[in-house]
């Protein structure tokens, strides 16, 4: 990974008091934690050695634009401004300084006290802390968690997210990765001319070959049957440009000599018969209300003015028809270069080999015209659109309630705030499961259940599977179930003994609770204890719960003499566990 | 919602109604009632398509006595999908409240090429293709070949279409084309004729204006339609062209050559007729003897496009003697090619009357003005001998006989210009022969004629007065109506100056100046950094659009505007732009913000509706004059002197500006829509010009907003934009409604409607 070069990252620069200031040269050393300026010259006063956690953000400069800038915020509103030498330099200082203030930020908010913090064994990629850094935000116990042990020194890193790796993955793999767009970059042919001889340059980077690629197909068609039997690829790329050149020209009689010499060539010169044709596919699937082709067939009367009073076909056919097929427009390029723009990336090749990255965009074309074969799907969700465009919107009540995909970050948040709902409708909804849970016998349930599926499977599945209005009432009846059995972790699931605890009291219970299930469950990981590594954490874990168990003790004494025997009910099981891990731990062979 | 209007009661598929959509159905039902014209101007965004539909469908059930035929002309086919889903979303809340009794036929029609769902004849690459593909496989000749060879191959949609018969029928409902092509599937048979067939049963058709103005396609599809219709022509603001264009020809030399070619042909086959089946030709000239130029019941299969002249206009009488051999015909037919070929080899512009042309064609030529009138017919029969369907092959001796006909049946109102070359490109000789009507209400006297009430709408029909007087006729109610808005939805604004304060102009003397193209790039690239969504831009021309979008592709101004948008651009191809125009909308949908590039009079400026975020903005870059220097305009515009009274150059600036509002009310669909309207030309500034535009867009041009520059017109529409981003009440605010409920309307009874507006 990259980080071993990263973690000290030395550039030379300018320190600033402001924008205008000429600024003072120098070294700008960025380490992990910290960052220092040492001015060239020694007797300058402007020193800087600051901590990155009292960094608060930091700016920069568009690249490209007059100055390679990097401005860090202080908390207390101080700010460091650094001009570098070029963009690539301030870009490398930037990504670190990200990086290290994310990292610290997120230390800092947790403990001051991050020295003790042991010292990571492992190499983590900057993707990888940010996701960690992200679960951790958006989790608040896990978050709590995370405090208590790993900062705490009981557990390393590695082995807190170790048990987490499905959290991690799954976060991970669940939203697909963010590609980035093609640039929206027309690639125009500026020969770079150097004015005495007759040469002009071209510059083709991998990026602007796969943009030519995607936009002119038959190019693509023709790489592919080319290179490397007919000609080398420098060559081919050779003849492309020339083509281009030629078409920047606008010289159409030119082209069309030396098309007519040259049959490779004039692959590039002609008309892109590809585009025409699947041009030709795509209309057939065009939204039938802005479909103008459909006008052109129903068009009787045969006049060169057809649009009123627009001036007559302005480039008129100056040329004979021989010159046709190489007369290519701007507009149609333009056209063409916002379709695959629009498209975005279809493609997940590395850049690098042009062959691999011709023939994965042949393929996914392919694959695109295939499907479009069987559109009955399409059909219907076009009737549907054209429906929905029809209706004046303002003129009636929205159709369907607001759908909007659920995404619980924080299950605990969650509950809680639905807890507060469920006690506003706590009578009809409590009341109402109760009787939807009576008034159907397992036999009942199960027949419905086989008549859904056999539904599902005679009709397959519609579109959205369920009515988004009895999702909404499942949801709501679940989430109010579920945040009440939380609450009503003592046994009788009717009382709620925790509801009736101080809010300090119960936090610090349910905060306690999953910090052994925490404990244990790395506990039970480490055994059988065979090396002196598993011996030392099981220590360590063993004196953590110890620690709990006297907080436990001290909840029970200091909650009120009523609610007292139900705390201890509550509180028994943990204790019980520690007490059993302790035995554990001492009967170990 | 359901309300009585007066006798009538109302079905509208909404819970709500704007109250000028209210005031427009009680127009039109008076309209309807006192079996009259109307001319109804209500600015776009305030559903008027479904207004109509409403009112005239509900007019219809609840006199079932006399039911009334509905027919809906569109000026394109999208237009037309648009018309019958909205009237698909009526129907069934009509079958809803009323069940069975209200079902009703309602279906769109169109060429064989939209309809034909025969894979082999509709793989053709245009319309005439088409047809002639269909007819190969469908004339009655080619089928009684058939049945004798089964070699031969026919249409089998086309033979189902016909076994079944009289129980070819479509069951009630509304069909839009696709539908129509499904059912057709469906059933095996022809959608095509199928439609063509019930189009005289149905309780509403939807169809293009040519179906109705063009006496060619008329002469064929809407004959027998009954006189109990009311005709609606929608966005009718472009009507007077639609007319102009039904009865103008124009005649090059590519056209004199294929006819050539064309006769040729026909020639051999008489030789070739006269060797084998002399009978056939004999019984032609026997017919024709009798009077009859055409035979009395053709197969619909083989009816060609009819007559170019008005049914009124046609002369009753026998084809006179000297053409009814086919020899003799075909022999005047080279005559007239020959004089007309002459006189396209003229050095300087002609122009001439048709009494003159056809004096001078009867002197040079000996072919009279009789002889002439009767070119069509007697072309149609003697193709119609010939057996020739390949007809897509014989359009330039068509175009001959369509010539030679009009010219020879009217005297007034045309005239004929041969122009040696196109003004703009002296130096390449490209002769053409026009024959151009000025008389807009010639086409549209019949249809005034025949139909009980036709009503004539659109957005911009502004000045409503000269409209009766284009078309020539008196209309029993005639109105334009405002809006009613919640809040200030609409932000036009006049730009006259560019970001360093220079006049802006697509003024022939400012036009290529790089000055003016710089802040027209300016202005637009400002604009896309602040605006979200889509935003289209209208341009005067194709060429102006192409020579700027090119110096802006040479500055690097495109480049950064490409930044912050799509950009895609209207070409005169059509597929092309509906593709760009496709994604242009998926480019919105999806957040990405595009730019639409597109020709003020073009197809997109005439019916692409770039409502909601496909449209937050439009900026028409200069007054879309037509080309003043067209023959073919002046002429129009001294005809329009001398018969109106009507100033050159108060008819340009009309023209030019309700393009210019037709362009810019793309955006508005509904009143909890908004966007902005640049009018980006010094010109506009002027009270002469401006104040041409529609009313709805007058009343909010506010006086600040006359004369902005780039910079203040950015600072406004970021203003504006913020205050469209807030919530409102819909219902309106102050006592003023701009939205009634059923209860609403109840309270407010029909007597103190008047009071409202």
């Amino acid at each position: 990974m990259a980080d071993k070069q990263q973690q000290v990252v030395v550039k030379r620069a300018r320190h600033k008091s402001s924008v205008k200031d000429p600024g003072t040269p120098g070294v700008l050393k960025l380490t992990k934690d910290r960052f220092t300026f040492m001015p060239n010259d020694p007797s300058s006063p402007v020193k800087h050695n600051v901590e990155f956690r009292t960094i608060k953000g930091h700016k920069f400069t568009k690249d490209g634009t007059k100055q390679a800038l990097l401005n860090l915020t202080q908390d207390q509103g101080g700010n460091y401004i650094f001009e570098f030498e070029n963009f690539p330099d301030r870009n490398v200082c930037k990504d670190f300084v990200a990086s290290a203030i994310a990292l610290s930020g997120e230390a800092g908010r947790t403990v001051p006290e991050k020295s003790a913090v042991p010292i990571q064994d492992e190499q983590l990629s900057a993707a990888e802390m940010e996701r960690r850094i992200k679960l951790l935000q958006e989790d608040s116990d896990l978050q709590k968690l995370h405090k208590q042990f790993v900062i705490g020194g009981i557990l390393s890193e590695a082995e807190f997210w170790a048990t987490r790796k499905k959290l991690l993955e799954q976060n991970y793999s669940r939203r697909p990765k963010q590609r980035v767009a093609l640039k929206n970059d027309m690639w125009s042919t500026k020969p770079l001319a150097d004015g005495q001889s007759n040469r002009v340059t071209f510059n083709l980077t991998p990026e602007i070959i796969l943009q030519i690629f995607a936009e002119k197909p038959a190019v693509r068609q023709a790489y592919l049957n080319f290179v490397p039997n007919k000609m080398t690829e420098k060559e081919f790329w050779t003849k492309y440009s020339r083509a281009e050149y030629l078409h920047s020209t606008k010289n159409v009689i030119a082209a069309a000599a030396e098309a007519a010499e040259d049959e490779e060539l004039a692959v590039f010169l002609k008309q892109d018969d590809m585009l025409v044709n699947e041009a030709r596919k795509k209309i057939r699937q065009v939204d039938p209300t802005l479909d103008m082709e459909a006008d052109e067939g129903d068009d009787y009367m045969h006049l060169p003015i057809q649009d009123h009073g627009l001036p007559r076909n302005d480039n008129k056919d100056v040329l004979d028809s021989q010159y046709e097929p190489y007369r290519r427009s701007f507009s149609q390029h333009l056209n063409q270069h916002a379709a695959v723009v629009l498209q975005g990336r279809v493609i997940d090749v590395e850049l690098g080999d042009t062959r691999s990255v011709a023939e994965a965009l042949a393929r996914t074309k392919h694959a695109e015209l295939a499907k479009d074969a069987s559109d009955v799907y399409l059909d219907k969700e076009r009737l549907e659109r054209i429906s929905r465009m029809t209706e004046i919107e303002d003129l009636q009540a929205p159709r369907d309630p607001a759908v909007a995909p659920l995404s619980i970050k924080d299950p605990r948040d969650y509950f809680d705030s639905q807890q507060a709902n469920a006690f506003s409708t706590l009578g009809d909804t409590v009341s109402g499961a109760k009787q939807l849970k009576c008034s159907v016998s397992t036999r009942e349930a199960y027949c419905s259940l086989k008549e859904c599926i056999s539904e599902i499977k005679f009709q397959g599945l519609t579109e959205p599977t369920i009515n988004s209005e009895v999702a909404f009432k499942v949801l709501n009846g679940l989430a109010q179930n579920i945040s009440s059995n939380k609450y009503h972790l003592g046994r009788n699931p009717n009382e709620s003994v925790l509801d009736s605890l101080p809010k300090i009291t119960r936090e610090e219970l349910l905060l306690h609770w999953s910090s052994i299930q925490e404990l244990l469950k790395h506990f039970w990981s480490s055994y059988p204890i065979t090396t002196k590594y598993l011996l030392t954490k099981a220590t360590k874990l063993k004196d953590a719960m110890s620690q709990i168990y006297p907080k436990l003790q001290e909840i029970k004494e200091s909650v009120q003499s009523d609610l007292r025997h139900q705390v201890s009910l509550l509180v028994q099981p943990m204790l019980q566990s520690c007490v059993f891990m302790d035995q554990a731990f001492c009967c170990r062979p | 919602m359901k309300f009585q209007i007066e006798d009538v009661t109302v079905y509208f598929p909404y819970d709500n109604i704007y109250p000028e959509q209210y005031a427009y159905m009680v127009e039109l039902k008076r309209a309807l009632d006192a079996k009259g014209h109307c001319l109804l101007e209500m600015p776009t965004g305030t559903g008027k398509t479904i207004a109509l539909l409403s009112l005239i469908t509900s007019y219809a059930l609840s006199k079932p006595s006399n039911p009334i035929k509905f027919i809906y002309c569109t000026r394109t086919v999208h237009e037309m999908e648009k018309t019958l889903s909205e009237l698909k979303l009526l129907h069934n809340y009509q079958l809803q409240h009323l069940g069975p009794a209200a079902k009703i036929l309602a279906l769109g029609l169109s060429s064989r090429k939209n309809l034909c769902i025969n894979p082999t004849v509709v793989s053709a690459e245009n319309r005439d293709s088409v047809d002639a593909a269909c007819r190969k496989l469908t004339a009655s000749w080619v089928r009684e070949l058939a049945a004798e060879n089964p070699r031969i191959p026919t249409c089998s949609f086309f033979e189902n279409y016909e076994k079944s018969a009289s129980e070819a029928i479509l069951p009630p409902g509304v069909y839009t084309l696709q539908d129509l092509r499904a059912y057709g599937k469906l059933k095996g048979w022809c959608p095509y004729f199928l439609a063509r067939h019930m189009v005289q049963l149905a309780n509403v058709v939807v169809y293009s204006y040519q179906y109705l103005l063009d006496p060619k396609v008329a002469g064929i599809i809407s004959k027998e339609m009954q006189r109990e219709s009311v005709v609606v022509f929608d966005e009718a603001h472009n009507i007077d062209n639609v007319c102009i264009e039904a009865l103008s020809v124009s005649v090059r030399m590519q056209t004199l050559e294929g006819a050539t070619r064309n006769i040729n042909r026909m020639s051999q086959e008489i030789d070739r007729f006269k060797a084998t089946d002399a009978g056939r030709l004999r019984a032609e000239y026997n017919r024709l003897v009798e009077g009859l130029a055409l035979r009395g019941d053709l197969p619909a299969s083989d009816a060609w496009l009819a007559n170019p002249a008005l049914p009124n206009d046609i002369l009753k009488e026998a084809v006179p003697g000297n053409i009814r051999r086919a020899e003799h015909f075909l022999s005047v037919l080279r005559r007239l090619v020959q004089y007309i070929r002459g006189r396209l080899q003229t050095e300087n512009v002609e122009k001439e009357g048709p009494v003159a042309f056809v004096a001078s064609v009867n002197t040079q030529a000996g072919i009279d003005q009789k002889m002439l009138r009767f070119c069509y017919d007697r072309l149609h029969s003697l193709m119609l001998t010939l057996e020739i369907s390949d007809t897509d092959e014989f359009l330039h001796i068509q175009t001959i006989c369509d010539f030679a006909t009009l010219v020879g049946t009217y005297t007034r109102g045309f005239s004929i210009i041969i122009e040696p070359f196109d003004e703009r490109m002296p130096h390449i000789p490209d002769p053409v022969l026009q024959l151009c009507c000025h008389d807009a209400s010639l086409a549209i006297k019949p249809v005034f004629e025949r139909f009980q009430s036709v009503v004539i709408t659109s957005g911009t029909l502004s000045p409503i007065d000269l409209y009766p007087r284009l078309l020539n006729f008196n209309p029993v109610v005639s109105r334009s109506f405002t809006m009613s808005l919640t809040r200030d939805c609409i932000c036009p604004m006049v730009l006259t100056r560019g970001s360093d304060q220079l006049p802006v102009s697509t003024k022939y003397d400012l036009r290529s100046d790089p000055g003016v193209e710089k802040n027209y790039g300016k202005l637009l690239l400002e604009m896309v950094s602040v605006v979200p969504d889509g935003i289209v831009c209208f341009f005067v021309s194709y060429s102006y659009m192409d020579g700027i979008v090119n110096s802006w592709h040479e500055t690097g101004l495109l480049k950064e505007i490409m930044q912050h948008k799509l950009v895609f651009i209207e070409t005169q191809d059509v597929v092309e732009t509906t593709l760009a125009l496709d994604n242009y909308r998926k480019a919105c949908d999806c957040g990405r913000g595009a730019v639409f590039f597109s020709v003020a009079r073009g197809k997109v400026a005439e019916g692409i509706d770039f409502d909601r975020h496909y449209g937050r903005l439009v900026i028409m870059f200069g007054v879309p004059f037509q080309y003043t220097l067209s023959r073919i305009l002046l002429a129009r515009l001294e005809y329009l002197r001398d018969t109106f009274q009507i100033k050159e150059g108060d008819f340009l600036t009309f023209d030019a500006l309700r393009q210019a509002a037709q362009c810019v009310g793309r955006v508005i669909r509904s009143k909890a829509d908004y966007g902005m309207m640049i009018f980006a030309d010094k010109r506009y500034s002027r009270h002469d010009k401006r104040s041409k535009l529609p009313g709805w867009i007058l009343s909010h041009l506010r006086d600040a907003h006359l004369n902005l520059s780039t910079d203040m017109a950015a600072h406004i529409a970021r203003e504006f934009l913020r205050k469209m981003a807030q919530p409102y009440d819909k219902t309106g605010v102050m006592g003023k409604k701009t939205l009634l409920s059923e209860a609403d309307l109840e309270k407010m009874g029909n007597s103190n409607l008047g009071e409202m507006f």
